[in-house]
């Protein structure tokens, strides 16, 4: 039963531990053990508190035993991407300058994650401040996809992916500033949400690019997105960007038919140089969705190299600035490959920087009206599966920088543009890695999103496999 | 918009308060290159009046 029960999604363990179906401590034990089982070899947790977690539990039970335990989530054991400050707790920030920070605040999307009755699992690993695409962490050690341990999850939310994918922890967030949310899902076989730039506060939370910057879930399913973005979004008194106004009913959108819904598939940038198992599984995902009443459209999407440009120069302005202080007072305490790419943000001048924030308005106009006779778009999250930890690590050689350019090529534009964008697992090469699509919206059209990838995920059983441990 | 050599790059390094050696602008230079080459056509092209808060407007004008 234990076992059985780490292998559920968030709403199904939710709603049975509200139904008293089985307990939190049976929930909670069943990601104990899996963590214990599969943490040498993934090394996907920084921290890991089983005794805390199974007293929370036990406390989460007694209260529901007492009649107390309306929380959405109510007993649910989590972990998060470590980078979410909770009061109290030490958040590395994957990084050795933060190794003994210890936070005075919570972040917002943490706290309204916790009001609705999750248990802290420990902490997730991730990129070094969140700025790798690959999983690579010279503080921390790499983290290791669970599908192969010689591959990559991706980043920066590595641990997130991996653990999700593992079934650790029933969900997990992420942050997702150039494709760090929907890399690790992609590569892991995992959902995850990128939201829109203001949807969720970002109060509390480790920053790298104050434009670009947005939280999210990795979870198992679109609904248990869903479930998540419905607890976390909407204004937020400590974050001025956060915007005000009705949160949609993102559970009820997951239950709509998508019958009638016009999706579009580039016509270039996305499907050019795919990797044959790539080009496969878009053919595959496109086939699905007509199937169940999808009207699939070509589309003309302006250049989206150039966006992909804007949003490099963006965010490594912004994440130097953030830096700056620790690169010059410790700047032996990074790892090498995070200087470099701080370093980057040192050539770019203020006019540059300028410019490409003051074309974000005419971008984001000129893509929406590109978009306008579609409610979603379709692309694959990356042009190839998931490279090797070896192909992809920069002191490797040179060839690894043109890798991980390439990882996030396809996630770049909806970065700088600020728009949601959904990665839902959506095949698996020969070998049995994971290939996922990504669905792109319109800003603050989560809705539409999580209603196409759950209808995918309706008919489809790439979300449901789990990767067995050998 | 022209990319930045190693020598510029020095130079603005040295003027931000985070000195860099000339292999490190070296590297930085091949690195963030591409960025400034992609975003050539449109740096230089903006009009006058355009502010970065357009991207809100932009943004709130579709919901």
């Amino acid at each position: 039963m234990s076992a059985e029960l780490a292998l559920m999604s968030l709403v199904s363990i939710a709603q049975g531990i509200a139904d008293k179906r089985f307990s939190a401590r049976e929930a909670t034990q069943a990601c104990v053990d899996r963590i214990a089982r599969w943490q040498p070899r993934l090394n996907a947790f920084i921290a890991i508190e089983p005794d805390e977690a199974l007293a929370s539990a036990d406390a989460a039970d007694s209260a529901l035993a007492k009649g107390d335990g309306g929380g959405a989530l109510h007993g649910v054991p989590l972990a998060h991407k470590d980078m979410y400050y909770e009061q109290g707790k030490v958040v590395t920030c994957g990084s050795k300058i933060r190794r003994d920070f210890i936070a005075t605040t919570t972040s917002t999307a943490l706290k309204r994650i916790k009001d609705a009755g999750t248990i802290r699992l420990g902490t997730l690993q991730m990129a070094e401040f969140a700025l790798g695409p690959t999983g690579h962490n010279s503080h921390f050690g790499a983290v290791h996809n669970p599908w192969h341990f010689d591959h990559v999850t991706g980043g920066s939310s590595s641990g997130s992916g991996a653990a999700v994918a593992a079934r650790l922890t029933f969900a997990a967030l992420g942050s997702d500033t150039g494709g760090s949310i929907r890399g690790p899902a992609n590569f892991c076989g995992v959902t995850g949400l990128k939201t829109t730039v203001g949807r969720i506060s970002r109060a509390g939370a480790m920053p790298l690019s104050q434009s670009l910057d947005t939280v999210g879930p990795l979870a198992r399913t679109a609904e248990d997105c869903a479930l998540l973005l419905g607890l976390m979004a909407g204004a937020d008194a400590l974050d001025p960007t956060a915007v005000a106004g009705p949160i949609p009913d993102y559970l009820a959108a997951t239950r709509q038919p998508i019958a009638g819904l016009s999706i579009g598939v580039p016509t270039a940038f996305y499907v050019d140089d795919l990797d044959a198992d790539v080009a496969r599984v878009l053919d595959d995902t496109i086939a699905v969705l007509k199937r169940e009443g999808a009207r699939m459209v070509r589309v003309e999407l302006p250049d989206q190299q150039q966006l992909s440009a804007a949003c490099q120069l963006v965010l490594a302005v912004e994440a130097a600035s953030f830096h700056k202080r620790w690169m010059i007072e410790r700047p032996q305490d990074y790892g090498p490959q995070i200087l470099m790419r701080l370093q980057n943000g040192l050539a770019v001048p203020g006019v540059s920087y300028l410019e490409a924030m003051r074309w974000r308005g005419p971008a984001l106009s000129a893509h929406l009206a590109a978009m306008a006779g579609v409610d979603a778009v379709l692309a694959p999250v990356a042009p190839f599966p998931a490279p090797t930890l070896s192909e992809s690590d920069v002191g490797n050689g040179p060839g690894a920088e043109a890798v991980i350019q390439r990882l996030t090529r396809f996630t770049r534009p909806s970065n700088y543009l600020g728009l949601p964008a959904l990665a839902i697992p959506a095949g698996f090469t020969p070998r049995g890695l994971p290939v996922g699509m990504q669905l792109i919206g319109r800003s603050f059209d989560e809705a539409t999103l999580l209603r196409i990838g759950a209808a995918f995920q309706r008919v489809t059983d790439f979300h449901d496999r789990v990767p067995e441990f050998s | 918009m022209t990319k930045p050599g190693a020598k510029e790059i020095k130079a603005i390094a040295e003027v931000a308060g985070v000195p860099v050696s000339p292999e490190e602008a070296a590297r930085i230079a091949d690195s963030i290159g591409p960025a400034f080459e992609g975003f050539a056509a449109v740096a230089g092209t903006l009009p006058f009046d355009l502010e970065p808060a357009t991207f809100l407007m932009v943004q709130k004008a579709t919901t």
